[in-house]
């Protein structure tokens, strides 16, 4: 029942490929793997420049008009890429201050942002403001689904998750927001409820694999890398307590990872969490490549290869 | 098409069974990697052009002179002119921003993130590196025992700016704290104009955790910016100096 459209989908693309004249040639590409490759950023802090030539450790680096060049010749060279952001889009430069946001989500629109998901930050000038930014210049979702905005002005103007289509490939991607008490002041949070993440995850996940029939599943957070206080929930304790999450995109710990981190989730099956420091120094770039396979022949527990990409 | 219907068949029924259902896609392999943004990078005309309005106007902004500086203010511990300007600006626009009477202001040192303000004309880029945090003013109502606890912090880290208030550090703990003229009294409620980070237990402040925090989203570096206006509605320039508010006991 579940495969069923894709059985029919698969059917009549092997139908049409062996009917073909080249037939063996689609019929090898058809079994070739697939790839998908991601690009990720997470808390741009509103630096749309690159840092100024001050002596400063980061003194160049960044800037979207050199991440859009970079972003731009990745895309020439693949065809399957998604472009997602990890959140605290806003607040750190005077260009925030200034203009509150237009010209950080302008830009991201620009760039082709797949999804991002939200930040303490992102709440720093408002919701009001941050709904108005979003409705006038986003052309990308905001996904979050461990806040309920209900009754304030965030209200419908984000989605808990969305299932991208790449080639043969169902994406499913979904957001988790940080615990705004102590961190987001009340009169900025205001009536937002936060939900559990690691429940919300979970269920957001399942739904995504199981009903949304998806062959990967990630998470865009904004809980932080990991903590020393046990209390907290991260990215570390999400990957172990999850159950049908692929890839978490991390932020908020603004944590320069050499590599991306494997986790075994609660099944035994890999979780990758990566993250990319903060201000736009860093893109990340993950390839994935998909085989296909029978139910029967699935491993009891998913594991992935991960090794640094050279050249490229 | 019309000449094979019998091979379509035969395909169909090889491509059902071969592909019995439950088929899935499954990540198998993850190649990473981590490119630094610089200018070597090939730029996007299309985003420079974008952001070019915007940069004019900020860097106009930011050049802007908001007022003048008549003394050259350094960073120092136990006390310096400097973090004594912050912290006047931090009581004075707390009191106005809350509506109430403040008795005490203090900040950590190391928001301090210039060495020195130098005499002249201070722009409003000169402010953001002062304070580019965006941590935000706030108000707590801390008993005087707790308001001890955290100025030995101050003590034990060699000094922080305090306004309001004098003290003495003695074996890095704060003694002879005087506020409003009076010595601390340990079971009286006072009004302290603080950074959220501080609030939050930042610099090991963790006796203030627990202390409701009254915010309205202020972010202290407005405090200073909206504290340079008001001395120059007044005819005044932006100065400070060490008055002995805080001092090493001998």
């Amino acid at each position: 029942m579940l495969n069923r459209k894709r059985f029919i989908r698969q059917a009549a693309l092997s139908a049409g490929a062996i009917m073909a004249g080249p037939s063996l040639l689609k019929a090898a590409e058809y079994f070739s793997p697939l790839k998908l490759t991601i690009l990720h950023t997470n808390d741009t802090h509103s630096r749309l420049e690159p840092f100024p030539m001050d002596g400063g450790r980061n003194q160049g680096l960044g800037g979207i008009a050199g991440r859009s060049g970079l972003i731009n010749k990745i895309r020439s060279e693949e065809e399957h890429v998604l472009l997602f952001d990890a959140g605290d889009i806003f607040q750190g430069t005077p260009y925030f201050n200034i203009y509150k946001g237009e010209p950080e989500i302008k830009a991201m629109t620009n760039m082709g942002y797949d999804a991002c998901t939200i930040g303490n930050h992102d709440f720093d000038a408002g919701m009001e403001n941050l709904a108005t930014q979003l409705t006038r210049h986003a052309k990308f979702p905001m996904l979050v689904a461990n806040y309920d905005f209900t009754n304030t002005p965030m209200e419908n103007k984000t989605q808990p998750y969305k299932v991208f289509r790449k080639g043969k490939l169902k994406i499913g991607v979904f957001g988790v927001g940080i615990e705004g008490k102590g961190l987001i002041p009340d009169s900025l949070f205001g009536a937002t409820k936060y939900l559990d993440p690691v429940k919300k995850a979970n269920e957001v996940a399942d739904r995504l694999k199981k009903y949304e029939d998806c062959d990967m599943v990630i998470c865009l957070s904004h809980l932080g890398n990991k903590y020393k206080e046990s209390n907290l929930i991260s990215d570390e304790v999400l990957a172990k307590e999850s159950e049908n999450i692929d890839l978490i995109i991390g932020g908020h710990t603004h944590t320069f990872l050499d590599n991306p981190i494997e986790y075994k989730n609660k099944k035994g099956d890999d979780v990758i969490v990566n993250q990319v420091g903060f201000a736009g120094i860093i893109l990340g770039r993950l390839d994935f490549e998909f085989s296909k396979f029978s139910g029967k022949k699935l491993a009891k527990s998913h594991t992935i290869s991960v090794s640094q990409k050279t050249g490229g | 098409m019309k000449k094979n219907p019998p091979f379509l068949l035969i395909a169909f029924v090889f491509i059902s069974v071969a592909f019995s259902c439950n088929t899935v896609y499954q990540s198998q392999t993850l190649q990473y990697k981590t490119y630094r943004i610089n200018s070597a990078e090939q730029q996007d005309s299309s985003l420079l052009n974008f952001l070019q309005p915007y940069s004019v106007n900020v860097n106009k902004t930011m050049n802007d002179v908001v007022g003048v500086a008549s003394v050259s203010m350094d960073k120092k511990q136990p006390e310096g002119a400097l973090g004594n300007f912050m912290v006047d600006a931090f009581i004075t626009m707390a009191a106005e921003q809350y509506n109430t009477k403040v008795d005490v202001a203090v900040m950590n040192f190391g928001g301090i993130r210039l060495t020195q303000l130098a005499s002249g004309n201070v722009t409003t880029g000169k402010i953001f590196e002062l304070m580019p945090f965006d941590n935000v003013l706030i108000l707590q109502k801390v008993k005087g025992s707790a308001l001890q606890e955290f100025l030995n912090i101050a003590a034990e880290k060699g000094g922080w700016p305090v306004a309001g208030m004098t003290m003495q550090i003695k074996d890095k703990k704060a003694v002879n704290i005087m506020i409003g003229g009076k010595p601390l009294d340990p079971n009286t409620v006072y009004t302290l104009a603080n950074s959220d980070f501080l609030a939050n237990g930042g610099d090991n402040a963790d006796m203030l955790r627990t202390i409701p925090q009254i915010s309205n989203g202020y972010l202290m570096r407005d405090a200073i910016l909206d504290y340079i206006k008001k001395l120059k509605s007044q005819g005044k320039n932006i100065s400070a100096n060490i008055e002995n508010r805080v001092t090493n006991a001998q």
